[in-house]
């Protein structure tokens, strides 16, 4: 699931200044799950900004919706009908960056801002805290390396072993709150009685998959572009 | 959004109502009385009885019996919160009275005046019919007026009812005999429809040697002549034969006569007694002493008059398939010096108003069919205890119900109704594991006179909850299945979080969230939590709250409030009266700078519900929350205060000061405590601006 952090409330006030008719639009998938931009954010951002421009005598339309997914032309097209019906001007949105692109490619002369930080694809640790678990990286190498991903869970992102940094198990980033995901592979590797495929040596990876190749496409030919769909 | 917990066809019912023969809405009332809208509890109890007076003090209460609350510590007292409500709402009762206009144009005739018949007169008569009740008594009211004693039921609670049913102008002709004064056939030729409601008016006697000597009495000829003012002489030494509440009843009746020993001998063991058992309890306390498993074997006389019974053990009552078939050692026998003998083994119907009729008797009993409460003869009905039996009123109230509908139904079509049976879904018994996290609270009993002071007289042995003790009590319902609800599947996202947050362990997500209705306990943390703002409360939602503000704070009326203007989120469970529970006017909300919203418990308050009276106008937000562990919610509290910081974290992002919004505890009671509590927030730290325009 993909994490993001709401945006400190001045920050998000500061995009829409200059605007007269708002909308706060919440996403009701990632964002929902994580706490930070579903519909009762999305409702409270609202009440927030309306109170924040009523004491400053800024007379704003402050609206708010939120749709299941900001990543679906389906979705969104709600909002899209509302932005233009009721002459919003600007749209801040609460889904991941996905939804912010996504909006902005087809709101044309309307702003849209971000309303969260996205930052990174994430599991529930306990209830409450998420930590990073996915890069996003395009070439997944956790095969080698028992099924912990040494680029997302890393601070160095290392693929042969820890540094020195390493100390009784723990990151000396954040000895805290991070243990050294090498520990954790080697650990991994040995209850799985393959400590020794650790002796191969994992060549350096090609990013091209990942950000470096340019803006990345998936097509699944199964529904992409069906013909009798488009005549 | 008002009136959420009323219930919806189809839907299961809580146990209590299920098991209430007229189906009351008892957790309506409960929670009517929790908000201190006691006058919406005595139309709820209105809606489904015409007597709530009469139950509030005699009613067996079934409700109590099925009772949820009983998984967790005890059932609630749900027939004295209803007898608290009648006896508080009384002007108001007055002043709904309403005169019906007979608009059908047809009229039907009530043979008998006791609870089933009332309650025919008076649904017939809100249908719109001319209805007439004959009874052979001066007084109306049946075995409420003439058996029950007055220790349990004052003649004046009983008056309430009626008095009721007879402003909507149900008519009545007391002192009238069928079938003496006036023949049934003559009733019959006058009127459309006629319903016997005659009840079980004699008492069964029992052909024993010695059984017409002086001083044998029938039960309820004593009870009659007793409630009417005429006693017959007693000695010092009393015998009840029976065992059921109309023995017990005779018993109590006769030591307050000022009978010394008084005795009651049954052939049931003491737990197979018919009698409740609070009632042979209390009997106990009075000093009547109860001789088990001894049946009647002739009573001694002397003279003409009774001297004495013998009594023979009884080995068995009921046979292996339950039935009544008592056996008898003749060997072990006992007597008894007594000066009289009352009996109280059953009742049966005096059905002489039918003889010389062509209703059909069978073996002494009138013959009606239980499915369509028709006699044999067309547009004559029967209902109450002449067609069910022995019961109770509340179950003649129902019986009376459905006499109406199929009078209504035949005056209608002129055909007979198949009443369905009743049966009626209901909650089920509150899951052990659900059960063992609620917070147990003491069931609060009716608090009776000392036994040696109430076998004084005949005054009212029990004394009525005052506003506070009928706070507390309805506070213990569990409000069951008025609790959190998934607005729609769409909104979920499946994240959990109810299921986290839950303190009953009761919300699960499987795709989408559920909360199931019969194991909910309304706590409202979910609905509070919820980050799709997808689950809604049953009770009391914000958008009321919104309405005032918003109403109080238009801008044309801005400029009277005082300011700061204060919202104030209180829990409603620390009132012990209604003083702060009743609607403010707008002239007081508008005097004080104070709008109070009362809130069954306040850790159901979201963080939007927190920030949002600041877009509405307000200066100023205090949620006063219970007593330092007082919360009936596991979790609340701490859940409470963490989204309070989260909220006040947020105003302050916004640009609000330190002390607009704040969390305070109840301490004493809430009239005690919160007045201070306002003020304090109201006036603490506010800028020099502000406190100008303070009074
Ligand atoms: C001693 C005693 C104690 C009880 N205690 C309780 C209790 O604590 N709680 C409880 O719920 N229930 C109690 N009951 C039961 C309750 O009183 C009855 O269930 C209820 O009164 C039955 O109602 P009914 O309308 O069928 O008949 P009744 O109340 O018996 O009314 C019948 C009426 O018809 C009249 N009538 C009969 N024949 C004629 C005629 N020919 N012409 C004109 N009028 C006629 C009678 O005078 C009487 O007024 C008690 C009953 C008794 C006897």
């Amino acid at each position: 699931m993909i994490v993001a952090d709401q945006k400190p409330f001045h920050e998000i006030k500061g995009f829409v200044e200059a605007h007269q008719n708002i909308l706060v639009a919440g996403c009701g998938t990632c964002v929902t799950v994580c706490l930070s931009g579903g519909a009762a954010e999305a409702r409270l951002l609202a009440s927030g900004l309306r109170i924040a421009f009523q004491r400053e005598n800024q007379n704003k339309t402050i609206e708010e919706d939120t749709v299941l997914r900001q990543c679906d032309e389906e979705f969104v097209l709600p909002l899209l009908q509302r932005v233009k019906e009721e002459n919003i001007d600007a749209v801040i949105t609460l889904a991941c960056g996905v939804g912010v692109n996504f909006l902005a490619d087809r709101l044309g002369h309307i702003p849209v801002f971000p309303g969260v930080n996205t930052t990174f694809y994430g599991a529930v640790m306990e209830p409450g805290l998420w930590a990073e678990m996915c890069s996003g990286c395009g070439q997944c190498i956790t095969h080698l390396t028992g099924g912990i991903c040494p680029i997302a869970r890393c601070s160095k992102r290392l693929f042969n072993g820890p540094c020195g940094g390493s100390e009784r198990g723990r990151c000396e980033v954040d000895p805290q709150n991070t243990p050294c995901v090498w520990q954790l592979i080697l650990d991994r590797m040995k209850q799985l009685g393959r400590l020794h495929d650790l002796q191969n040596f994992i060549p350096a990876k090609d990013w091209r998959p990942a950000l470096d190749g340019g803006v990345r496409h998936t097509v699944r030919e199964r529904i992409y572009r069906l013909d009798y769909k488009n005549p | 959004m008002d009136n959420r917990s009323v219930i919806l066809p189809g839907d299961p019912l809580p146990n209590c109502s299920a098991a209430c023969p007229v189906h009351t809405d008892t957790r309506g009332y409960a929670e009517a009385i929790s908000e201190g809208n006691y006058e919406k509890a005595l139309d709820l109890l209105l809606q489904a009885n015409p007597f709530p007076s009469v139950c509030g003090r005699i009613c067996h209460h079934p409700c109590e019996k099925e009772c949820r609350r009983k998984e967790v510590d005890a059932p609630v007292s749900l027939r004295m919160l209803k007898r608290f409500v009648v006896e508080n709402t009384r002007e108001y009762r007055r002043a709904r009275r309403q005169r019906i206009e007979p608009t059908q144009g047809k009229k039907v005739a009530i043979i008998g005046s006791g609870p089933a018949g009332l309650t025919v007169a008076h649904d017939l008569a809100l249908l719109g019919y001319h209805t007439i009740v004959f009874e052979q008594d001066s007084q109306l009211g049946g075995m409420l007026a003439h058996a029950i004693p007055r220790y349990r039921l004052p003649l004046h609670a009983l008056r309430e009812d009626i008095d009721d049913i007879l402003a909507m102008g149900v008519e009545t002709r007391t002192a009238c005999r069928v079938g003496v004064d006036i023949s049934l056939e003559e009733i019959r030729k006058k009127h459309d429809a006629v319903v016997l409601a005659i009840g079980l008016s004699e008492s069964v006697t029992l052909p024993i040697p010695g059984s017409e000597s002086e001083g044998v009495f029938p039960g309820i000829t004593f009870l009659w002549d007793v409630a009417n003012g005429h006693p017959p002489p007693l000695g010092d030494r009393v015998l009840i034969i029976g065992g059921g509440n109309v023995a017990v009843d005779a018993a109590r009746t006769a030591r307050r006569l000022g009978v010394g020993q008084v005795f009651m001998a049954c052939l049931e063991t003491p737990e197979e007694m018919p009698a409740w058992q609070w009632e042979i309890q209390e009997a106990r306390e009075e000093g009547i002493e109860i001789l088990n498993s001894w049946g009647p074997k002739a009573v001694l006389s002397r003279g003409g008059k009774v001297a004495g019974m013998e009594l023979k053990r009884c080995t068995r009552v009921f046979d292996d398939h339950g039935r009544f078939a008592p056996q008898y050692d003749e060997a072990r026998t006992m007597t008894l010096d007594v000066d009289q003998v009352i009996m109280t083994i059953g009742q049966r119907a005096d059905l002489s108003c039918v003889k010389e009729t062509e209703l059909a008797v069978e073996r002494g009993r009138l013959m009606c069919d239980s499915h369509t409460l028709s006699t044999s003869e067309p547009g004559v009905f029967a209902c109450g205890e002449v067609l069910t039996g022995p019961g109770s009123a509340i179950h003649a109230i129902a019986s009376g119900h459905r006499a109406a509908q199929a009078v209504h139904h035949y005056l209608q079509t002129g055909e007979r109704l198949v009443l369905p049976r009743e049966d009626v879904p209901s909650l089920g018994l509150l899951p052990q594991r659900v059960a063992s996290l609620a917070r147990k609270m003491t069931r609060r009993e009716a608090a009776l006179l000392d036994p040696r002071e109430r076998i004084g007289d005949f005054s009212e042995i029990e004394s009525p909850f005052n506003e506070r003790e009928a706070l507390e009590e309805a506070r213990r319902c569990l409000a069951c299945a008025t609790g959190a609800r998934l607005e729609s599947s769409q909104a979920c996202a499946g994240c959990l979080t109810c299921a986290r947050v839950c303190p009953f362990g009761v919300a699960t997500v499987d795709r989408t969230a559920a909360m199931p209705a019969e194991e909910c306990q309304a706590c409202g943390l979910c609905a509070a939590e919820c980050p799709a703002a997808g689950i809604a409360l049953k009770r009391f939602a914000t958008n009321q709250m919104k309405q005032t503000l918003g109403e109080i704070l238009a801008p044309a009326r801005a400029v009277k409030i005082w300011t700061p203007f204060l919202v104030a989120y209180c829990c409603l469970y620390e009132t012990t009266s209604r003083k702060y529970l009743k609607p403010q006017s707008l002239e007081e909300i508008e005097g004080s700078g104070i709008l109070r919203i009362m809130v069954p418990c306040v850790g159901r308050l979201s963080s939007l519900d927190l920030v949002e009276p600041f877009e509405m106008g307000a200066d100023r937000v205090v949620v006063i929350a219970c007593k330092e562990e007082g919360c009936l919610y596991m979790g609340s509290e701490e859940l409470l205060g963490r989204r309070v910081a989260h909220a006040q974290k947020f105003l302050k992002e916004i640009g609000l000061e330190k002390a607009s919004l704040q969390f305070r505890q109840t301490r004493g009671s809430a009239e005690a405590s919160w007045p201070a509590i306002w003020k304090e927030v109201q006036h603490e730290t506010a800028p020099e601006s502000e406190k100008e325009s303070l009074k």
